[in-house]
């Protein structure tokens, strides 16, 4: 605190009311923050390089490390998951997220086992004198047989023994069996078959985890957050399925190094590209095409992928579009890259990279789109200490024209808005055997641009500007996952994190909400400069994650976790729109705080072969509370609107459920059935006369199967070229606000309406097939192709997305209720993929 | 055509994906009745009209039960009082101004007071200041491009008063008849929407200009009438939701509400009111679709 007093003349604002908000404060409070973020992030480094011995424990008398990546024999790839077990000790190792893993041992000879599922096993005897060892293992895929492994698990019976629960992961092999709309595979569509997630709609922006609203889930690439994971609205995710290697679902149990979003975390990981030589990927489908390439680079020591999609729908929906629409464009595209450069054993970098845009309209449109880049370096320390830092940008924006093609030089409206990160990240990890510490920080800088307006009419221009606003976002976080005894494991953990509205910008005072759900309006308001502190959050966020192995192949597990979220999506609609805009915490905002209870029963149980378990089986209970959720008055006016803090109210939240999951992981007939009962409601003060009511997207009743069919191998023992697959949903309906009256002004009829989502809307089910036909393969060629054929919405089922009530277009005194439906109709596709 | 931020989204979820829009049979409660106010007064000679309704059950197509035996009165700053009669017992409440008066003037503010069933209920309402329409012209268009019907499509001139910001409602007849669908709810902000730059003494933007067409475009020799009537900002607030309200649908659709209303039962804990006041200054110009207006 002693910076206080030194830098205790910095400028502050100039006020330009004698009102107080928050503290007008002070470039030192932050200097501060940074420094203490520094000096902690530092701090253990130094202790971990320096004091090795010291901090591993006498019982655990092990000097000598076994460490380095698993990686691919085929390509290259880091494995992340694989369990790297010691026969003499009976103690392990996973690899992380980077496919490192170290294993502490006392000198001698062992003979470690290398397993993950889908690969061949490895047994290697390793002969330790003194001195740590350096191991890289590189895994085979294990052939044709074991192609029908659904969901990875990683490793045998991993969801028994592992402490994470509510995860789940989904594999590309997974994904590209699961029947696709237009037959373009799309991982947050496939994420929503799983338990706990829903949407609130076909076509919807993101996706709702146990309960929580769509800017309650952090999705990152590569470890940079993406703020709108959706093309053409809802109905594909910007991950391009050529690109990703590996992608990870967190619904509870939140391990200490997440923070920043309240719901979960969808971690998804692209490919290193291949190492061992080049790959051409590519796909041609009804709605876009996607091309990839990969290749070595460095003679080995690196390698890079590129991956690019572009849709066409513009041109092929042409001739059926409504005339008014003709020569509207509409179409999206994306570019991803990633590339890695080993340096030497012990420093790797890795360059990763996002663009992608969606552009529509005709005359008037717009467009938006992700910017994201991020750097990060895998380091080395002493075999044992492991540290990756990341440094990201994250950029989402939009415009808006009412002339794209620059016709009208006299009058015309424009408008964009975007919201910037930038973050530096170092995560370390510790293996200490039994002990796997985890310890890092991050800052983020955010940059929210609400938007700028320019209009022309006849001639005369006008322009009009929200200020940007800034946060500043640091947390620190130590966690711990240790093997207590042999069947107790425990994971816990804290995390701090800090944020600070700051400066350049104006603060405002509201004055109080007289009628209930009004706007308020500003009753004084502060200016503050560069680098003022406006307001200070912060949050001490406990993480505790148990686990008790069962006999018999089955454990409890058991787990709470506090998470904060400083910066919130604006979005009044159903489904939320490109346009929305994101806000800081501010000092009428306060951060959003998640509480998770879960617990779980996991048992694997039929044939052993080796790779785990042919089924496995969950049940899951969660109940969370949720604190500052931002709702609207209504009529809320939440675009280019300054005083948008006066539009919101603020209230809080619950959501409680259970998830029953079984899987066959093996077998002609495999794949999952989910079931999902949950409740999600909301209170705040002027909406439903202040009464709990649930959440747009509460569904009581969430059923999805997957079922995958692999043709047993014939006799002449050529494997079947066809294979098929279905999935099954049926879901309640979700609620809506239906009116009771109506009233007539000047000869119009309007609704009136008591409460919120006091109905529902008719359930949703939908059944969609694929049938994916290998092309053949012609001895001494690299080519592989396959056909996938695919149905979606197969008996036409005309689900509703929401129930709503108009007046008749032509009679406005005639009223009518109106089902509205994304996909009315059964929507056969047919994709081809091919592979040099 | 309204320009709408959410027009393109709406147009892509109707019309580009496959959406499909049913009309099906809905069950739900009916809540207890209101009492709904339909006031607009302005500074045209002539008849001032106030309809009482009472609100119905949704789904009631009949015509709006009339209100009848209510007490009806409009008060200005100046202490003139104007009591509203019901002659025809039909919930129209009416003043006849004498020869040249008119009952309100800009710059007044005005307050309703109607008495009913034991419970009185007030409002108030501001005059403001009006521009005039400048002109309107007509140009031959395509009922849209690839068309071969052609019509007049209509374009309104009117510049917004400079020195505060005016709020304004815009409405049109075609040969006499008022266009009243939900899309003809125009209201402006100065020159344009709320959430835009800043307007003040713009000529209104085009988008504007041009919303006063039908689907199908006028016809030669049609007469077109086309009215700006200033309001409150309150009464923006009120035709916004208003028109939000009746046209809220697809995949973007907010949460229902109620419309706001600016009158206030004086028992606060009797029943509420539904509907608006508004003192409306009001200028006009008519125009024919024939020769010397109708441009290339």
């Amino acid at each position: 605190m002693k910076n206080k007093n030194v830098l205790g003349n910095s400028v502050y604002g100039h006020r330009l009311s004698f009102d107080s908000i928050g503290n007008p404060l002070k470039r030192n409070r932050l200097r501060w923050a940074f420094s203490l973020f520094f000096l902690l992030s530092i701090t253990p480094l130094v202790r971990a390089q320096t004091g090795q011995n010291a901090m591993s424990r006498p019982a655990n008398s092990a000097n000598n490390t076994v460490s380095g990546y698993v990686i691919d024999a085929a390509n290259g790839e880091k494995l992340i998951g694989v369990t790297v077990y010691v026969k003499e000790k009976g103690t392990g190792a996973v690899t992380n997220s980077y496919g490192f893993y170290a294993v502490p041992v006392t000198a001698g000879t062992y003979t470690l086992v290398i397993s993950y599922v889908g690969y061949e096993m490895q047994t290697k005897k390793v002969e330790l004198a003194a001195g740590n060892r350096r191991l890289d293992i590189e895994l085979r895929e294990e052939g044709k047989q074991l192609q029908e492994v659904v969901v990875s698990t990683k490793r045998e019976d991993d969801n028994v023994k592992n402490i994470e629960m509510s995860v789940n992961r989904i594999d590309v092999k997974t994904l590209r069996r699961i029947p696709a709309l237009l037959g373009e595979i799309d991982v947050v569509r496939s994420i929503q078959l799983l338990p706990g997630v829903s949407t609130v709609g076909e076509g919807a922006t993101g996706f709702n985890v146990r309960g929580g609203s769509i800017d309650q889930n952090l999705v990152l690439l590569d470890e940079a957050p993406v703020y709108n994971s959706s093309h053409l609205f809802g109905f594909f995710s910007v991950f391009n399925p050529d690109a990703v290697k590996d992608v990870k679902l967190i619904k509870g149990g939140i391990p200490a190094n997440y923070g920043g979003r309240i719901a979960s975390i969808l971690d998804v990981r692209l490919k290193e590209g291949n190492a061992k030589k080049p790959e051409l990927n590519g796909g041609i489908g009804l709605i876009f095409s996607r091309l990839s390439y990969e290749r070595p680079l460095f003679s080995g020591k690196g390698s890079f992928i590129i991956a690019g999609r572009r849709s066409y729908a513009d041109v092929l929906v042409q001739p059926f579009l409504n005339d008014d629409l003709k020569g509207s464009k509409f179409y999206f595209y994306d570019l991803t890259a990633k590339a890695n450069y080993r340096i030497n054993d012990k420093n790797t970098v890795f360059l990763s990279g996002y663009f992608g845009r969606d552009v529509f309209g005709a005359d008037f449109g717009f467009n938006w789109g992700n910017t994201i880049a991020s750097a990060r370096w895998n380091h080395v320390f002493s075999d044992r200490l492991f540290l990756n830092t990341t440094a990201y940008y994250s950029n989402y924006d939009y415009s808006l024209d009412s002339d794209l093609k620059r016709k009208e030089k006299q009058d015309y409206f424009r408008t964009n808005s975007r919201i910037v990160d930038y973050s530096f990240k170092p995560d370390f990890t510790l293996f200490l055997g039994k002990s796997t510490i985890t310890f890092g920080g991050q800052s983020i800088l955010h940059d929210f641009q609400p938007g700028t307006a320019t209009a022309a009419s006849a001639g005369t221009v006008s322009t009009f500007g929200l200020e940007s606003k800034y946060g500043l976002e640091n947390a620190l976080y130590v966690g711990n996952e240790q093997q207590i005894t042999p069947k107790l494991q425990l994971q816990y953990g804290l995390r701090y994190s800090l944020f600070n509205y700051i400066g350049p910008g104006e603060a405002y005072t509201f004055g109080e909400n007289v009628s209930g759900n009004r706007s308020r309006l500003p009753v004084a308001i502060t200016s503050y400069k560069r680098g003022d502190n406006i307001k200070t959050y912060g949050n001490w966020e406990p993480r505790l994650a148990a686990k008790y192995e069962l006999g018999n192949n089955s454990s409890l597990k058991l787990s709470y976790n506090r998470l904060a979220q400083y910066i919130h999506l604006i979005s009044n609609s159903t489904a939320s729109t490109p346009l929305d805009v994101w806000t800081p915490s501010t000092n009428n905002i306060k951060p959003q705080i998640g509480d998770q209870v879960a617990g779980g029963f996991f048992k694997n149980f039929g044939a052993m072969n080796g790779v785990g378990s042919e089924f496995e089986t969950s049940v899951e209970v969660y109940y969370k509370w949720l604190q500052n959720q931002i709702d609207y008055v209504d009529g809320a006016n939440l675009i280019l609107n300054k005083f948008l803090e006066g539009d919101l109210l603020s209230g809080k939240g619950r959501a409680y459920g259970a998830e029953f999951y079984v899987k066959r992981n093996r077998g002609v007939l495999n794949g999952w059935v989910s079931y999902t009962l949950a409740k999600t409601e909301r209170q705040v003060a002027g909406i439903n006369g202040g009464n709990w009511y649930p959440t747009r997207f509460d569904k009581r009743h969430t059923l999805t199967t997957v079922l995958l069919l692999d043709p047993p191998t014939r006799g002449d023992g050529i494997a079947s070229r066809w294979n098929f697959s279905g999935t099954f949903t049926l879901a309640s309906g979700t609620p809506g606000t239906f009116p009771t009256n109506r009233f007539e002004y000047e000869g119009i009829v309007g609704p009136v309406v008591n409460g919120r989502n006091n109905y529902r809307i008719p359930p949703y089910h939908r059944l969609d097939l694929a049938a994916t036909l290998q092309g053949r393969r012609r001895p001494g060629k690299r080519k592989e192709d396959n056909w996938v054929f695919s149905v979606y919405n197969v008996y036409a089922r005309k689900n509703p997305f929401s129930v709503f009530f108009q007046s008749d277009s032509d009679n406005p005194r005639l009223t009518q209720a109106i089902r509205y439906s994304v996909f009315a109709t059964v929507i056969p596709s047919i994709t081809y993929n091919f592979k040099f | 055509m309204k320009l709408n931020i959410f027009f393109a989204l709406w147009l892509f979820s109707t019309f580009a994906l496959f959406g499909c829009e049913t009309v099906i049979d809905a069950k739900h409660d009916t809540g207890p009745s209101q009492l709904t106010v339909d006031a607009t007064i302005t500074d045209q000679p002539g008849l001032q009209s106030i309809r009482l309704t009472q609100t119905a059950a949704y789904f009631d197509n009949s015509p709006s039960p009339a209100v009848t035996g209510a007490t009806v009165s409009v008060s200005d700053g100046a202490g003139r009082t104007f009591a509203f009669t019901d002659p025809d017992n039909d919930g129209y409440y009416v003043w006849q101004t004498e020869e040249g008066d008119t009952l309100g003037r800009i710059g007044q503010t005005y307050g309703l007071s109607i008495t009913y069933q034991g419970n009185t209920y007030r409002a108030s309402s501001t005059m403001n200041r009006v521009p005039p329409v400048d002109s309107i012209i007509f140009r031959k268009q395509k009922l849209n491009p690839l068309s071969s019907i052609e019509g007049y499509q209509a374009e309104f001139y009117a510049r917004d008063l400079p020195g505060a910001t005016d709020y304004y409602r815009i409405r049109y007849f075609r040969n006499g008849v008022l266009q009243n669908r939900a899309r003809d709810i125009i209201t402006l902000k100065d020159a344009s929407f709320s959430g835009s730059a800043n307007t003040d003494g713009f000529m209104f933007i085009q988008p504007f200009r041009q919303s006063i067409n039908p689907d199908s475009l006028y016809a030669h020799n049609d007469s077109v009438n086309v009215e700006i009537r200033s309001i409150t900002p309150e009464a923006y607030a009120f035709w916004q939701q208003f028109a939000q309200q009746i046209s809220n649908g697809g995949l973007f659709a907010t949460p229902p509400a109620n419309v706001p209303t600016n009158v206030v039962n004086t028992n606060s804990g009797g029943p509420a009111a539904m509907g608006f006041f508004t003192a409306s200054a009001v200028r006009s110009r008519s125009m024919r679709v024939v020769g010397e207006n109708i441009r290339e």
